[in-house]
């Protein structure tokens, strides 16, 4: 009987052994992507982007020359909501936040490891559009997250799988350092 | 910052406090991103900055007298890394230790969060309006008996002291005592009275031999950083470098530096001086400090021969003051004044500085009630003042003190009023290093925490008392004194200089009568107390980079130990860490001993600057305070003495281990820092100087045997070997085919991949094909570091810890807590569990024996990315790889923490993350609040359980890359460098790409100094040293003719042989 057990215990050992390794790596590729919540202020970017054409790095303004995309200041919005539809309950709620001098707390979407090291002034001087990794954002009421982020859907365009083709460096210190 | 302040109506601080999207000081822990993140965006975009990218403010050191230039890079709205500005003409680019490590004054953890008032006993948070109040009460007071009111400020240069004194003026009271601790006051002193500047400039080139007594030019004796420049310049010469003799009882770094060492009974350097201007002889110079005579005869004669040589001479001794005259009247006498000691370019930042005995007497005035309010700024006399000057207990008495100090320390500990001032890196200031320019001073962040710089305190007071000024702060003052008003001072600070004076401060003070007739009691030892190169006479003890920084001579981090002679310690019967009692007059210690043979027999010397008490903040306390150990007395001049005071020294039954970073002071034959001769430069036969065997001709298994030294012919069989040879057989594993230009290294691609030999070669090599679109393959990321210039300063090291987020593990609360020996500060670095990605290396050579006669080493070592790199094949993760242009690259993400890679480096060059030091919610965290505001964001903070090393800063590469693909152009050679070269304060080190011939340092590769450390190893390291070069004496010259090795350092290994 004793010996029986053993003769179970290691292919159930095994089994463990394998789950907990398919598990861990599920894990270890989950993303956020669908992710969608609820921000402070509904931005609705379809009617800045398509009703009023504005283009993406009048408030990103610095997705073009520095890693960082960069965040339109309170004073930005400001700028035009203070004569632009201040009635609306939205704007309101903009407004009240600036006439406390306090910023919104966006909640954030898009979000890499910190280990990982993403020039945006690089690909969108390459041409790649915003939506390749956003998604159609000048369509989203509410922002989601449209790709996974996750390292194999980076190198796939990388490598030059992708439509249009990008060809990049893949060496592993072009992002992590 | 630019001009532009508080107008908008918004608090500047508010938009810059809180910023965009990058998680600055956010660290690696695990994948989730489920944890909800706020984005919080400026509530107005400050003008000119971009998020994400650095902005560069020029400003100005002080955390010494020198002044140096420094550029603040400032990423959203924090500094987070300073280098030297190349336009200053004190620094010229480079910064050292303490310089760098200005930064952990700004974010210190036990810095002044707000004004403090005591009460019942207590200090308390405040106000500034309660604090100015109370004040301005206290000053109403005091003004009806001025008097009773001392000043005791830390020294600045520039227009500070002059508002200052006018304020204290303008109240009837008496001048501020002006103090720097580090400053050499009896140096100062000497060249007021015989050159009339306070630091003239030492040009090392006008000379061919340069004595020095006592005088530590390298570590922090004056103008150190340029001091250094001009150092390695001449030395860079080669054969018509300046010879470099150190006089004095304890080999410093500079003693290190220097080719022969004479060690004198301290007190006795006069005798000696007085042998070399004539006015005693030889024998009496013997006698009287105990050198063989012949020594001194060689002395003389070389001297005499190198005329004018330059003599330096430092305070400390009794006889300081006439040490230092008769060193200035012997340049003079020389003619060496002028030329290689030049009144141009002097140091006028070093003027006004007050001896200590001002400070003493104001301690016996205090003793005696006479002062009824005490004001310090940023000094810490209860701590500067030994114990014996009795200086706390007379402070005790005044009634009423007011601490301008931003940081805790013990003076402030006793303050009834806490008035923390900004640090200089938030405020507005001026200093003149060099007569006639001003090295202008500016904000390069908002205030960290809520202090107010003390200039603007005193204007603000001063309306309410006196009407001292009618400007509302000290930049206002700047301005309307400023050439071209706001105007002229904004377009003069992007470059950080401008030509103008400051306004020179009112007031006289006569010097107390010093203190002469110091006790030095009695005891078999004379005890030095030096100040420690690294945290000088403490003011560095409060920052974790300079306590981890090993000292340069001793290695030894975190720990005050007593250093003694080898043949003291077998009197004693003590080995390394054993603990001894160093009982003077004064007071005693246990300390654990350090076995250095650069210590005159009979001596035992002890740093300072360790050993705060508990109110100095959570880093000072480690170590023990050597001013302890001080009896008090002062030299003509009115400096402290710190080399006379008598000591006895028994064994005591405690052990230590000693916090040291040092495996062994000896090369044990590995060749890892080579030298040549000086007279074998340029002849083709850069043959070994001394002791150190080649490694390239060593036997594999490293064992050598003296038949097989023949040298010349030894390093030209290496040579070949590893050069690029026809009809070479090639073999699995070989990597000694296709090199590229300038390095004798194979490509990358050679490394990755294809060494199964040539049936298996793989069609497609990626990357690693220099024909490869990305280009990557030809370039090879390399370094170049010269031997001959290297001091061993170490601000290389600090300067990696800035830039690369690297931990320190020594504070107490970091280590483990399960041996009872191994506990407490350092813990982690008795286990080797430092964290250096750069370290010093210093070798001794010769004077096995224990005799004065041995040479110093000293080597850089890093990652030295090995194009066949030992560490990369045994990973079983591929988390370390070779990467197309030459970097061995650790990817932490990947890294499982097997720890294989480290156990196969020959260098040891990976370090482990043992505990979570990246983590803030580990009790190891080795940033706490606000240290990790200066956290690189360019860079990973690892985690717990991560292997990392040098990266060769792939930051900036990455950096330099994309600002090059911005403006559509390739990197340009020599556009940058990383942080270790941009630091270094002698240039001993070159970064760039070592296949493109137009980088400076594809040139220093091929120099025939150059070579790789390991050669022998096939690991092909993008790290190529120049060897040192040794300039024996004349006289060990004759006496070895024929013999490459000087007399002192035998060829022959050690017995301990082997790694």
């Amino acid at each position: 009987m004793i010996k029986q057990r053993k003769w179970f215990a290691i292919p159930g050992f095994l089994t463990l052994a394998a789950a907990a390794a398919i598990l861990s790596a599920y894990a270890g590729a989950s993303s956020s992507q669908g992710n969608s919540p609820v921000q402070p202020v509904k931005f609705p970017h379809p009617t800045h982007v398509q009703t009023l054409k504005m283009n993406c790095v009048y408030c990103h303004f610095s997705a073009n020359k520095s890693p960082d995309p960069g965040l339109p200041a309170m004073s930005t919005c400001m700028g035009c909501h203070t004569v632009i539809s201040p009635q609306k309950p939205e704007i309101q709620k903009l407004a009240s936040f600036a006439s406390k001098n306090q910023p919104v707390p966006w909640v954030r979407i898009h979000k890499l490891p910190e280990y990982v090291h993403f020039p945006h002034m690089r690909h969108v001087n390459a041409g790649v559009t915003c939506q390749t990794c956003h998604g159609q954002v000048q369509n989203m009421a509410q922002v989601s997250q449209q790709n996974s982020l996750n390292m194999g859907w980076c190198v796939n365009c990388h490598v030059g799988r992708s439509n249009p083709p990008f060809k990049a460096r893949y060496d592993c210190a072009t992002c992590h350092y | 910052m630019s001009s532009e302040t508080e107008k908008s109506g918004v608090k500047r601080r508010d938009f810059l406090k809180v910023l965009g999207a990058t998680g600055a000081g956010a660290t690696m822990i695990g994948c989730s991103s489920e944890r909800v993140e706020k984005l919080i965006p400026y509530f107005v975009s400050p003008d000119q900055t971009v998020p994400g990218v650095s902005t560069y403010y020029a400003s100005t050191c002080r955390e010494c007298a020198a002044s140096c230039g420094i550029i603040a890079e400032t990423r959203d709205g924090r500094t987070i890394k300073l280098e030297g500005n190349p336009d200053h003409p004190v620094n010229r680019g480079a910064l050292c230790a303490k310089g760098q490590a200005a930064l952990q004054g700004l974010y210190n953890p036990d810095r002044y969060r707000s004004p403090m008032i005591r009460r019942g006993g207590k200090l308390e948070k405040a106000t500034w309006d309660e604090a100015l109040k109370l004040f301005g009460e206290k000053l109403a007071e005091a003004r009806r008996n001025p008097g009773g009111v001392a000043f005791v400020n830390r020294h600045q240069s520039g227009g500070f002291p002059q508002l200052l004194n006018s304020w204290l003026a303008g109240m009837g009271m008496a001048p501020a005592i002006n103090v720097d601790p580090d400053a050499d006051t009896t140096a100062i002193a000497a060249n007021m009275q015989s050159y009339g500047v306070p630091w003239p400039r030492y040009d090392f080139n006008a000379t061919r031999l340069i004595v020095s007594f006592g005088a530590d030019f390298l570590d922090g004796w004056g103008a150190s950083v340029p001091q250094q420049l001009d150092f390695a310049d001449a030395r860079a010469r080669g054969a018509d470098a300046p010879r470099l003799v150190y006089i004095g009882a304890r080999r410093s770094l500079t003693g290190l530096n220097a080719d022969e060492w004479i060690p004198a009974k301290p007190g006795s350097e006069l005798a000696i001086l007085q042998m070399l201007s004539g006015a005693s002889t030889v024998e009496q110079a013997a006698q009287a400090s105990g050198v063989d005579a012949a020594k001194l005869t060689a002395l003389q004669a070389e001297f005499t021969a190198a005329r004018p040589a330059m003599v330096l001479a430092s305070g400390g001794a009794a006889n300081g003051m006439e040490l230092c005259l008769a060193a200035n009247a012997l340049n003079q006498s020389q003619g060496i004044v002028g030329t290689g000691v030049s009144v141009i370019g002097a140091i006028d930042s070093f003027a006004g500085i007050d001896p200590l005995s001002h400070v003493r007497a104001l301690g016996q005035r205090m003793q005696s009630g006479a002062v009824t309010m005490l004001m310090v700024h940023n000094v810490d006399p209860v701590y500067l003042m030994p114990k014996a000057s009795g200086f706390a207990a007379a402070m005790a008495k005044v009634p009423f003190k007011v601490s301008f100090s931003s940081i805790a320390d013990e003076t402030s500990a006793m303050a009834d009023l806490v008035l923390p001032d900004s640090h200089s890196l938030e405020s507005w200031g001026e200093a003149e290093p060099v007569k006639g320019t001003l090295s202008l001073q500016q904000p390069t962040m908002d205030p960290v925490f809520d202090t107010r710089p003390i200039a603007d305190v005193l204007i603000a007071v001063s309306k309410t008392g006196t009407a001292l000024t009618p400007l509302p702060d000290y930049r206002s003052l700047m301005i309307s004194r400023f050439p071209g008003g706001a105007a002229g001072l904004s377009s003069a600070l992007p470059k950080g200089i401008a030509s103008g004076s400051a306004p020179q401060p009112v007031g006289t003070k006569t010097l107390p009568s010093p203190v002469t007739a110091a006790n030095p009691g009695n005891g078999d030892f004379a005890l030095i107390v030096y100040p420690s190169p690294a945290l000088g006479f403490g003011d560095g003890a409060n920052k974790p980079w300079l306590q981890e920084l090993p000292d340069p001579v001793t290695k030894i981090a975190w720990q005050t130990v007593a250093e003694v002679n080898p043949a003291t310690a077998k009197k004693l019967d003590v080995e390394n860490g054993d603990h001894v009692i160093v009982e003077t007059s004064a007071g005693k210690l246990s300390l654990p001993v350090y076995i250095y043979p650069g210590i005159a027999a009979g001596v035992v010397a002890v740093a300072a600057g360790r050993g705060h008490a508990e109110s100095a903040g959570r880093y000072a306390k480690a170590g023990a305070n050597a001013f302890n150990l001080l009896t008090y007395g002062e030299d003509r001049a009115g400096g402290i003495v710190l080399t006379s005071t008598r000591a006895r020294v028994s064994k005591d039954g405690g052990f230590s281990r000693l916090v040291t970073t040092e495996g062994s002071s000896r090369q044990h034959g590995r060749g890892i820092a080579q030298a040549v001769m000086v007279a074998d430069l340029g002849t083709g036969a850069t043959h070994e100087a001394s002791g150190a065997e080649h490694a390239a001709e060593a036997a594999p298994q490293g064992s050598v045997s003296p038949e097989q030294q023949s040298r010349a012919e030894g390093n030209k069989a290496a040579a070949g070997e590893h050069g690029a040879e026809a009809g070479h057989p090639e073999f699995p594993g070989d990597a000694s085919h296709e090199f590229l230009p300038g390095l004798r290294s194979p490509t990358a691609k050679d490394a990755q991949g294809d060494l199964g030999g040539p049936g298996t070669k793989s069609k497609d090599k990626g990357m690693y094909d220099p024909k490869h679109w990305s280009g990557m393959a030809n370039r090879r990321w390399a370094m170049a570091i010269d031997l001959a210039r290297c001091t061993g300063c170490s601000a290389c090291v600090t300067a990696c810890y800035a830039e690369n987020n690297i931990p320190t593990v020594g504070a107490d609360w970091q280590g483990p807590k399960v041996l009872p020996d191994r506990t407490g500060f350092g813990a982690n670095i008795t286990r080797s569990r430092e964290m250096s990605w750069i370290r010093l290396e210093r070798y001794f050579e010769g004077g096995e024996d224990g005799g004065a006669d041995f040479e110093a080493r000293f080597v850089p070592m890093l990652c030295q990315h090995c194009g066949n790199a030992p560490c990369e094949p045994v990973c079983p993760v591929y988390a370390t790889y070779h990467a197309p242009d030459g970097l061995n690259v650790q990817v932490y993400n990947r890294c499982v923490g097997t720890r294989y890679c480290s156990n196969n480096c020959p260098y040891k060059v990976r370090y482990f993350n043992w505990f979570g030091y990246g983590e803030p919610a580990r009790p190891q965290y080795a940033f706490p609040e606000p240290l990790n505001w200066q956290l690189n964001p360019d860079v990973t903070v690892r985690g717990k359980g991560v292997m990392e090393k040098c990266t060769f800063c792939v930051q900036r590469i990455r950096e330099a890359e994309n600002r090059a693909a911005l403006e559509h152009r390739g990197v340009a050679p020599d556009e940058f460098t990383v942080a270790c070269a941009e630091a270094c304060p002698s240039r001993a080190i070159t970064f760039g790409d070592a296949a493109d011939e137009r980088w400076s340092v594809a040139k220093l590769v091929n120099d025939e100094r150059a070579y790789h450390v390991f050669e022998e190893l096939n690991t092909y390291t993008a790290v190529v040293y120049l060897k040192k070069v040794n300039h024996p004496s004349a006289s060990s010259v004759a006496s070895a003719s024929g013999v490459s090795a000087p007399s002192g350092s035998s060829s022959v290994p050690s017995p301990a042989g082997g790694h």
